[in-house]
């Protein structure tokens, strides 16, 4: 069998939706996953989707998976059964898309637990959460917000596409540049260091950076 | 149980093969059989430094591509019986051995050794991927300085792309006047930034140079605080529980001295 046919994914509204060959063994699905994400090809990109149709893999190779896309910034989950029961009836159908939709926002949040390193880039459409540091030379391009749970020194864009709502909140707040939807700001050359979390957000037609409470 | 150990740093010329040649001394002043292996194809120089340039015969190259066996290429430290060097070829380049290539002959090398110290290139081309392919845990060197730790933090990034998560480090050129003086960054500084382990605070020191001008490393002198530091961490890669060494800051008079130019 071509190596190639072993994985297979799709482009979904979402990100990508992953398959398998027929009778191929975890080995070599986990084999393969492994190759595609250390070839440096750009082939999954951090902060991608990667969803699994249910009971696709048992327990602990899914959770296997996980931990592998995890250490590469991607986030593994499972997608909702699909929908081929014939409808009941039109309204409850369009019921379910809506709930379904809104589902979706809340989930897609993207979630990195480690430090991201000169570098290295985070882009996605919704919002980022950071359990480690954002060093110097690293970056984040989000559509939402940007919460970081320890210190932010790199390039952090949120509401990349137009949302002027999108705040940035970081534990210690010291970025090179902070940019919210089209707005700049840039540090200050005598940083200044607080021991609160700070909140940067759009007030008045500019950026402001308040402290928080956590 | 023997550990392949990769020296690794980024940005170029913050004392990668220095510390390589200084702690295979360490490991094999503690009895440890050790081998060097030189990656920096092209520009090797770990053997200078060890004083064994006369006695090359074979490189990696030779080894690698078959033509002969690692033994024979090896070459025994003058001094220290239980140390080796693995030279590399001064006319090829880094594209003459490819990861798999060092994953094998390392694979053997564990056999005959303790410890197997890959001196890096600098950079993150191909011959840091061939370098760090068969290490059990990576080594980074930096200074403490603005770009040399920006590197660092790359390389840090790049060998966990690489699966390479146990990562240790070690800051070389400290010099504390300039740290007192906030000219320098100091050690909350770098761990802040980079957070991974310490196992190595190495002060900027001249005996270094004049050492390696001898082929003699400075971690045999007795009188050389570069020497106490990388008999340190020599130490703690064994596993010792070592406190780190403060360094004397200057008193009034050396202060006035240097600044007479004295
Ligand atoms: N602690 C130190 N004190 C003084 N000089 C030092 C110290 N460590 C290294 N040096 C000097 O710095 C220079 C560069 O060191 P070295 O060759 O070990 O760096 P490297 O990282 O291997 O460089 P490259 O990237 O070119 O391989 C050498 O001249 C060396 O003598
Ligand atoms: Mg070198």
């Amino acid at each position: 069998m071509m190596s190639e046919d072993i994985v297979k994914l799709k482009g979904t509204k979402t990100g990508l939706q992953i398959s398998f060959a027929p009778g191929v063994t975890f080995q070599a699905i986990e084999k393969n996953i492994k190759r595609k994400l250390e070839s440096g090809s750009g082939f999954f990109m951090r902060g991608t989707v990667v969803e699994i149709a249910p009971n696709l893999l048992r327990h602990a190779d899914w959770e296997r998976l996980r931990v592998l896309f995890r250490r590469h910034g991607i986030v593994f989950r499972m997608s909702k059964p699909s929908v081929d029961k014939p409808a009941d009836s039109l309204l409850e159908e369009a019921a379910k898309k809506k709930k379904k939709a809104r589902e979706r926002e809340v989930e897609q949040m993207v979630v990195v637990d480690r430090t991201l390193r000169g570098g290295q880039e985070i882009r996605t459409e919704s919002s980022v959460l950071v359990c480690g540091n954002v060093n110097p030379g690293a970056q984040i391009i989000a559509g939402g917000s940007i919460d970081i749970r320890g210190t932010c020194r790199g390039l952090v864009h949120a509401g990349a596409f137009g949302n002027s709502k999108a705040f940035i909140i970081a534990d210690r707040l010291m970025p090179m540049q902070i940019r919210i939807a089209n707005f700049i700001a840039r540090s200050p050359d005598q940083p200044e260091t607080s021991d609160k979390a700070e909140r940067a957000s759009i007030k008045d037609g500019q950026i402001v950076i308040e402290p928080i409470e956590r | 149980m023997s550990e392949v150990i990769v020296i690794t740093s980024g940005k170029g010329g913050v004392g990668k093969t220095t510390t390589t040649a200084n702690l295979g001394v360490g490991l094999a002043m503690r009895g440890k059989k050790v081998v060097l292996v030189d990656t920096d194809t092209g520009l090797r120089n770990l053997d200078l430094l060890l004083g064994l340039e006369n006695r090359i015969m074979y490189d990696l190259i030779d080894v690698t591509e078959g033509r002969v066996h690692f033994k024979k290429a090896l070459v025994r430290h003058k001094k220290y019986e239980s140390l080796f060097l693995l030279p590399t070829s001064q006319v090829k380049d880094k594209s003459a051995v490819n990861p798999e290539q060092l994953v094998r002959l390392c694979n053997d090398l564990r056999q005959e050794f303790d410890y197997v110290l890959i001196d890096c290139p600098a950079g993150i081309e191909q011959g840091f991927q061939t370098a760090i392919a068969a290490a059990d845990w990576a080594l980074v060197v930096t200074m403490p300085e603005i770009s040399a730790v920006r590197d660092a933090d790359k390389i840090i990034g790049e060998l966990g792309r690489a699966d390479k998560e146990n990562i240790k480090l070690v800051v070389n050129r400290i010099r504390p006047q300039m740290v007192e003086k906030g000219d320098m960054l100091d050690m909350d500084d770098i761990n802040d930034i980079l957070s991974i382990e310490c196992i190595g605070q190495i002060p900027d020191d001249e005996k270094v140079v004049t050492s390696t001008n001898r082929g003699e490393p400075v971690i045999s002198l007795d009188d050389s605080q570069a020497g106490q530091a990388y008999r340190n961490v020599v130490g703690r890669i064994c596993g010792e529980d070592i406190p780190f060494m403060t360094f004397p800051k200057e008193s009034f008079f050396q202060r006035l001295r240097h600044a007479l130019g004295m």
